[in-house]
């Protein structure tokens, strides 16, 4: 009898149908995954640059009348050397301030959200070989490549690296006689519209796979709220950021050729027909969809994580939904809250405080139905899962303090304070950078193949969860104290003369919440080489990435998988070898519980 | 196509260095100021021959009534106020003592064939949160050497025209900063945005013959090569004066400007020099200096 030669079907075909060079399999690669982990490395590479920011800044506030630690090392243009040692320089300390918030925003978290995790799972949690235009999808990757450059660079031109604020608010943005910052600050503007450019092309991306390229039976509501999150965050990206993008032009423009669309008058004192109404209008119509685009792929990956960890479905699955829906509507009709001190009508401003005050509703909705998902679930406190927690616990703080904000009244005797410093890190890293090192842990096995080590990641949690809360809750009193946001020195004010020991134990705590980022990247890096193997499926989840090998191939699935279930099904009552059920298992071989039909 | 793509991501790449080369490439001016070039970096000024060189000295006679200085405020730098007598600090607008006036930066402006590259640094000081001198003259390209005397934050904000400007910060007492001009310029306002009676006036010129009068109007540039100049003499309220001078070698060539105090005008810098003396107007532009 003739033995067939068996034709190579499936993931064989296409690694077969597919030679790659190692230039386009690993740096210019079109498969989604791997220019997940592209955006990965690079977005932690500028989490550290941005953290390292922070730390020096810190330095500055803590000890203002003290030379610099190794500032010896620093060039002229950032401290000053006197014969006792370096001093930081005010402008380098506008620097720090301005690039630390852009880094972060701009080229650690949002790309981390987005790029990272929107490539990565959007095809595996949806049933698709990659995305829908895998070349665009390279493409956004290398647009965020001189991106990075340019602000890298920045800090080493005539004047140093932008100083006018990560908000960029002209006047002080446009004229370079007010800061002492030129090509800088154009350099940054460049970033800016390269980042704009990326994340208006993942957007476009994302947005057609969602719409186009579910698995069959993969219905709206049986999508992963993982999905839903960065779906709805990449339609807000899409509206957002051209807004960005132009009115960056704009400010290059103003800098550059001689136009002056936010400049009220030349250095001469001439009057010019600019306004930095203008600028900020544009920005944060921008800026507050832009608060979204940072915490709503957080919340869809801590529903998806809590949902594992505690063995249960997600509690009021459709009103996540909505809730996401409506706080990404509502996003873009509050961002006058951030300008009540620009002058106002009174009558815009109640208009502002209660659209805002309405984000609360869904915002509450979320966070009771996270607890809800927990409530008698059967706890999993693996490291992903406790920063899930975490980042419930911490949004809970971070939201609350935003309806202080909300109140114009109180916004007025805040406004500018640390007490904002307080919030937003509330809500970028306790919220947001929760969220991601949880996701990390979550999905490294499936990206790498590898378990990451549990009890150095539990240690980096409970690290990060202190230290984080003792860098930032004290900020909220120091300013209620009055502590200015942006201030060099505050030594020559009288109220705040009492501020000094506080700062200086905030500064000790970053520096230690800085250190714990490099116990993180020790056991990231060492992971990706010597962890644990992992298998597909080591968190027993329910969702369609953990029913193909651990890391995927290339194509991910040999024949695209049909959905029978939604997303999160865990102890459900219709199993019995295991608590949770495969999207794509078929019905007729699950296999019934005793007495079930 | 791979080959297509490649070559956008270079492009994009490439794109990127430029961006950044074109800043390191601007940054050319401050590594000057920074004493990498300029004046510092010429070893030794070349050789003078004295029998081919001369001087110029003259005074800034002043006839008219003096203006009488405003006093500054100083109360909110107590140790600043501090160095002053009793009279405390006064605005140096208008320094008038026997008859000289202070503070007028001459020099040649036409008829210099050849100047010498810059040699050394020029200083400028802050202390009791004025600027010492208030002002001076440097050569194109020469390090000016900025420091902070005062144990208090002061910035110094450049605000030239033809130059790149600069606006940098000093935190505290023994701090200097380096910066140089490019190109010439008369004259380049500095100014304290802390300290808001903290002016400073620095004329740049492409060589070394200038000189600002002192206290009772004298001056002198030395080591002027022999022939004919137009000698233009800079004050920051009364406007310019020009002559034309010639320069003998080996001998002192006396030049005296004679202010009358009529020409009072507004703030020079950046703008025309209206002088009505009678039904007389006289328009002095930038451009005449």
């Amino acid at each position: 009898m003739a033995t067939a030669i068996a034709e190579p079907t499936g993931r064989a075909v296409i690694e077969e149908a597919h030679p790659q060079s190692f230039l386009r399999k690993y740096l210019f690669s079109t498969d989604h995954k791997v220019i997940a982990a592209q955006f990965l490395f690079y977005t932690l590479f500028f989490l550290m640059i941005g953290g390292l920011l922070a730390v020096l800044m810190r330095q500055q506030i803590a000890w203002p009348t003290e030379p610099l630690t190794l500032g010896g090392i620093l060039p002229e243009t950032m401290v000053a050397k006197a014969t006792d040692g370096a001093y930081m320089l005010p402008e380098f300390y506008n620097a720090l301030v301005t690039m630390h918030g852009s880094v972060m925003v701009f080229l650690a978290i949002m790309p981390m959200l987005v790029g990272v995790w929107a490539n990565f799972l959007i095809p595996l949690q949806l049933g698709a070989h990659d995305m829908a235009f895998p070349r665009l999808n390279m493409l956004s990757f290398w647009t965020m490549v001189p991106a990075g450059i340019l602000t890298l660079a920045s800090f080493f031109v005539v004047g140093g690296a932008a100083g006018a604020g990560w908000t960029l608010y002209a006047p002080l943005s446009a004229r370079p006689d007010l800061t002492g910052v030129e090509m800088g600050q154009i350099l940054w503007l460049i970033a800016l519209v390269f980042v704009g450019l990326s994340s208006i092309l993942g957007s476009v991306n994302y947005i057609t796979t969602v719409i186009n390229m579910r698995a069959p039976g993969m219905t709206w509501f049986r999508m992963p709220l993982t999905v839903w999150a960065l779906f709805i965050t990449a339609i807000l990206g899409l509206l957002a950021m051209p807004v960005l993008s132009a009115a960056g032009i704009m400010l290059i423009f103003d800098q550059t050729i001689g136009t002056s669309f936010f400049i009220p008058s030349n250095a001469a004192g001439d009057a010019l027909s600019g306004q930095p109404l203008l600028w900020q209008h544009l920005f944060w119509f921008f800026g507050h969809p832009e608060v979204y685009i940072l915490i709503l792929p957080a919340m869809g990956f801590t529903s998806e994580i809590l949902a594992v960890g505690s063995r249960k479905p997600v509690f009021g699955y459709k009103a996540m939904v909505w809730a996401l829906i409506s706080i990404a509507f509502l996003g873009f009709i509050v961002w006058g809250h951030h300008m009540f001190q620009s002058g106002m009508n009174p009558a815009l401003g109640l208009a502002f405080t209660v659209s805002t005050l309405f984000i609360a509703v869904p915002s509450a909705i979320k966070t009771f139905n996270w607890m809800g998902t927990m409530w008698r679930g059967n706890l999993q406190l693996h490291s992903a899962m406790l920063f899930a927690v975490g980042f419930v616990a911490m949004f809970a703080i971070g939201g609350l303090s935003g309806v202080f904000m909300a109140s114009t009244p109180v916004d007025i005797y805040i406004h500018d304070t640390y007490f904002i410093v307080a919030h937003i890190h509330y809500v970028l890293f306790g919220g947001s950078l929760f969220a991601l090192f949880g996701a990390i842990y979550f999905w490294f096995p499936k990206m790498f193949g590898r378990m990451m080590n549990e009890t150095l990641g539990k240690i980096h949690f409970w690290l990060t969860l202190v230290l984080f809360n003792v860098v930032f809750f004290p900020m909220h009193g120091v300013g209620m104290a009055g502590m200015m946001r942006r201030i060099y020195d505050w030594t020559g004010y009288q109220h705040l003369e009492g501020i000094g020991a506080t700062n200086q134990i905030i500064t000790i705590a970053a520096v230690g919440l800085f250190a714990s980022g490099f116990l993180f990247a020790f056991n990231f890096f060492w992971s990706i080489w010597k962890g644990e193997k992992a298998p597909d499926n080591p968190w027993g989840a329910s969702t369609l990435e953990w029913s193909v090998p651990s890391p995927p191939k290339h194509g991910n699935w040999s024949e695209i998988p049909v959905v029978y279930h939604g997303p999160h099904e865990y102890s459900h009552p219709d199993v019995t070898d295991k608590d949770w059920l495969g999207q794509n298992e078929r019905p007729d071989v699950v296999t019934p519980a005793a007495g079930s039909h | 196509m791979r080959f297509d793509y490649r070559s956008r991501v270079a492009a994009a790449l490439l794109t990127g260095v430029l961006y950044a080369a074109c800043g390191g490439s601007d940054g050319g001016d401050a590594d000057a100021g920074n004493g990498e070039s300029g004046g510092e970096a010429a070893a030794e000024v070349a050789a003078i021959d004295p029998s081919t060189v001369g001087t110029i000295s003259g005074t800034i006679n002043f006839s008219g009534d003096a203006p009488a200085m405003e006093a500054i405020d100083m109360s909110a730098e107590p140790d600043c106020a501090a160095g002053f007598g009793d009279e405390g600090p006064m605005m140096q607008s208008v320094v008038v003592n026997g008859g000289g006036l202070a503070n007028v930066f001459v020099y040649l402006s036409a008829g210099v064939m050849d100047a010498p590259a810059p040699y050394g640094a020029a200083t400028l000081d802050q202390t009791n949160c004025r600027y010492a001198p208030h002002v001076m003259g440097v050569q194109a390209g020469q390090t000016i050497e900025i420091t902070n005397s005062d144990n208090l934050l002061h910035n110094i904000n450049a605000t030239p025209t033809e130059n790149r400007g600069f606006n940098i910060s000093q935190p505290r007492a023994g701090i200097t900063s380096r910066q140089s001009f490019a190109v010439a310029e008369v004259m380049v306002p500095l100014r304290c945005d802390v300290h808001g009676w903290m002016e400073a006036f620095v004329g740049v010129v492409d060589h070394p013959y200038f000189g600002v009068s002192g206290d009772g109007g004298m001056f002198t540039i030395s080591n002027v090569p022999a022939g004919t100049y137009t000698m233009t003499a800079w004050h920051e309220q009364y406007g310019t004066m020009g002559m034309e001078v010639t320069v003998t070698a080996g001998e002192t060539t006396m030049a005296d400007f004679d202010h009358t105090g009529l020409q009072m005008a507004g703030h020079l810098v950046g703008e025309p020099l209206v002088i009505h003396h009678g039904s007389d107007e006289v328009v002095f532009n930038r451009a005449q200096q």
